[in-house]
């Protein structure tokens, strides 16, 4: 408990978590324009008369049911939020490396998976608090949103509490995965880098990889693509069974998979370093 | 035993057998000593002889290859609370740029489940209060230095470790911690520490372990290392009868021989004994100067051809 005490201290004491803070602001306000632009052109297209493949209308007719709309605003600052709150789990990490501070941390506490443990409570911590303050947020702006959308607010829909419950979950889960990766990526310069550029490039190339594998090879590849952290996590959040994707719950298995993955690699490679 | 009171003997910080390979290097070989309570001990060798690994290797930062490091017959990651019972300071700059001197310490007494108005106490110690509230990154090296040096006090540690804790002072600093470190080890720490300067080891260390290569070349206290090193030390003296003075000296068992520049050269004898022995066979004496040896030259005479970099 001290060492969690002493790590939300270290967190305070920068400035790191209040210019990620910052940054989060306007990238959110993006993220509902986006989710506001996307369910209005979606929700113009009438799926009976678009002449689009009869699985691709049935898609296109849940997600714009309401409480899909409703759920994919609710949780508008996912994408890159769940980014910002990895980036933290890793710098949590890697500044230790990177300002010498290792060596006091593990003198301080020589049994070094108590010091990861203590860093991935804080770390989730942190996600917590990204999460709510992007939730108080939608839950001011989007019923105004939905308004204009001609929708209700749906707040009356537990599906709608349900995607906000697990978007929680979601960054939680990518904070474990930041603090794992800062462990196994110990420069911070190199976390930084690396783990954005996957994150960005690397769920738009993997759609485009699995798009390419389901035209042309075989179509249960797409079934495969839940496998992409941040597709689990976005599918963790859809209000209802989408057509033609995994069942949310495969998405909660899959982020918890590489959380632990992370996580456990993480502790185990702290614990037989050396550290000099 | 009271709880947080490791037990007698812990105090005595023993390394045994202790040896580490980084691939093809050894950088520590088969070191043992002892380091013991109420004296500051320098731990003396030249750059690369394995200090700070073994320094590493003490504190449970780095794992050995062979042998173990410890306190008593406990290892540092076995002790209840280490910080209450072991301080170290390893690198000058460990610290968050971007974190005050207060804050860095703050965070340490959280960790360490020490109140957290200790911090203030420690700065107070090592003269920082005034800097308490500026970031690190605008420290110089000397302040640096003295906030590792707090750092490692936050626990009112009963043993201490300081890895080249000079580095960076100026002589007003050298000699603050000098007096500091000989006032913790006169209330019955143990303290050890590790430098490449040795006039300044002279000053404050009673007790040396002298190491080159990764090995041990020699323990003990300065006197006893000095002593035994340069032969014991030499009395020059200057007489106009030096065939007398040679032959009463040597009957009084001494050893003499003669400098080019005609003065004598004295072993086994101090100036007392030689000035003495002088007067009683009725020798008159022109210079009589006692000549002690120097750390510094015992220290490149044991090191020689080991120092090499490896």
């Amino acid at each position: 408990m001290n060492l969690v005490r002493a790590e939300i201290l270290k967190i305070r004491t920068t400035s790191t978590w209040w210019v990620f803070g910052i940054i989060m602001l306007p990238l959110w306000a993006l993220a509902v324009l986006y989710n506001w632009g996307t369910a209005n052109i979606s929700g113009g297209v009438d799926p009976a008369e678009s002449g689009l493949s009869a699985d691709q209308a049935e898609q296109l007719r849940v997600a714009n049911e309401a409480v899909n709309v409703a759920t994919t605003l609710y949780t508008s600052g996912q994408f890159l939020g769940v980014l910002l709150v990895m980036l933290l789990g890793a710098i949590i990490v890697t500044n230790e490396f990177f300002h010498l501070t290792a060596t006091t941390t593990f003198l301080v506490s020589p049994v070094r998976e108590r010091v990861i443990t203590a860093k991935l409570i804080a770390a989730i911590l942190l996600g917590l608090v990204f999460w709510a303050v992007t939730t108080i947020l939608n839950l001011i702006v989007v019923p105004f949103v939905l308004h204009a959308l001609d929708y209700s607010a749906q707040l009356g829909d537990p599906a709608v509490w349900r995607a906000i419950g697990l978007n929680a979950l979601a960054f939680a889960l990518w904070a474990i995965v930041g603090v794992g990766a800062g462990v196994l990526i110990r420069s911070q310069l190199g976390a930084t880098l690396t783990l954005s550029i996957a994150y960005v490039i690397g769920t738009f190339g993997a759609s485009l990889v699995f798009y390419l594998l389901t035209q042309y090879v075989a179509d249960w590849f797409s079934k495969l693509q839940v496998l992409v952290p941040t597709t689990a996590s976005t599918l963790m959040i859809s209000g209802t069974e989408l057509p033609g994707n995994p069942p949310r719950w495969v998405g909660a298995v899959v982020l918890i998979g590489y959380a632990v993955v992370t996580g456990f690699l993480g502790t185990l490679i702290v614990r037989r370093r050396d550290i000099s | 035993m009271i709880a947080g009171h490791p037990g007698t003997g812990s105090e005595e910080i023993v390394v045994a057998g202790l040896t580490k390979q980084y691939g093809k290097l050894r950088a520590v070989d088969d070191l043992s000593f002892t380091v013991r309570p109420g004296r500051v001990t320098g731990f003396l060798g030249p750059n690369g002889a394995g200090k700070t690994t073994t320094l590493r290797m003490l504190l449970g930062l780095v794992t050995p290859t062979a042998g173990r490091a410890g306190f008593g017959s406990r290892r540092y990651v076995e002790l209840d609370q280490p910080l209450r019972h072991v301080g170290a300071v390893l690198e000058a700059s460990s610290a968050h740029r971007g974190r005050t001197g207060a804050n860095h310490l703050r965070v340490i007494c959280r960790a360490a489940g020490v109140p957290v108005s200790r911090a203030a106490e420690v700065l107070d110690l090592v003269g920082l209060t005034p800097a308490a509230n500026r970031k690190f990154k605008g420290y110089s090296l000397g302040m640096r230095q003295r906030l590792g040096i707090a750092a490692a006090m936050v626990g009112d540690p009963r043993v201490l470790i300081l890895d080249e804790p000079a580095n960076g002072l100026d002589p007003e600093g050298i000699r603050w911690m000098r007096d500091l470190l000989k006032m913790l080890a006169a209330e019955g720490r143990t303290i050890l520490v590790s430098s490449h300067l040795l006039s300044e080891m002279q000053l404050m260390a009673d007790d040396v372990v002298i190491v080159a290569a990764g090995r041990l070349i020699r323990q003990g206290p300065v006197d006893d290392v000095l002593g035994a090193m340069a032969g014991g030390a030499q009395v020059r003296v200057r007489t106009p009868q030096p065939a007398e003075l040679t032959t009463a000296l040597t009957a009084a068992g001494a050893g003499v021989t003669e400098l080019p520049d005609g003065a004598l050269s004295v072993t086994g004898a101090d100036p007392a004994k030689v000035g003495h022995t002088a007067f009683a066979a009725g020798v008159e004496l022109h210079e009589l100067l006692g000549e002690r040896a120097d750390l510094e030259q015992v220290f490149l005479q044991l090191t020689a051809g080991k120092a090499e970099i490896r």
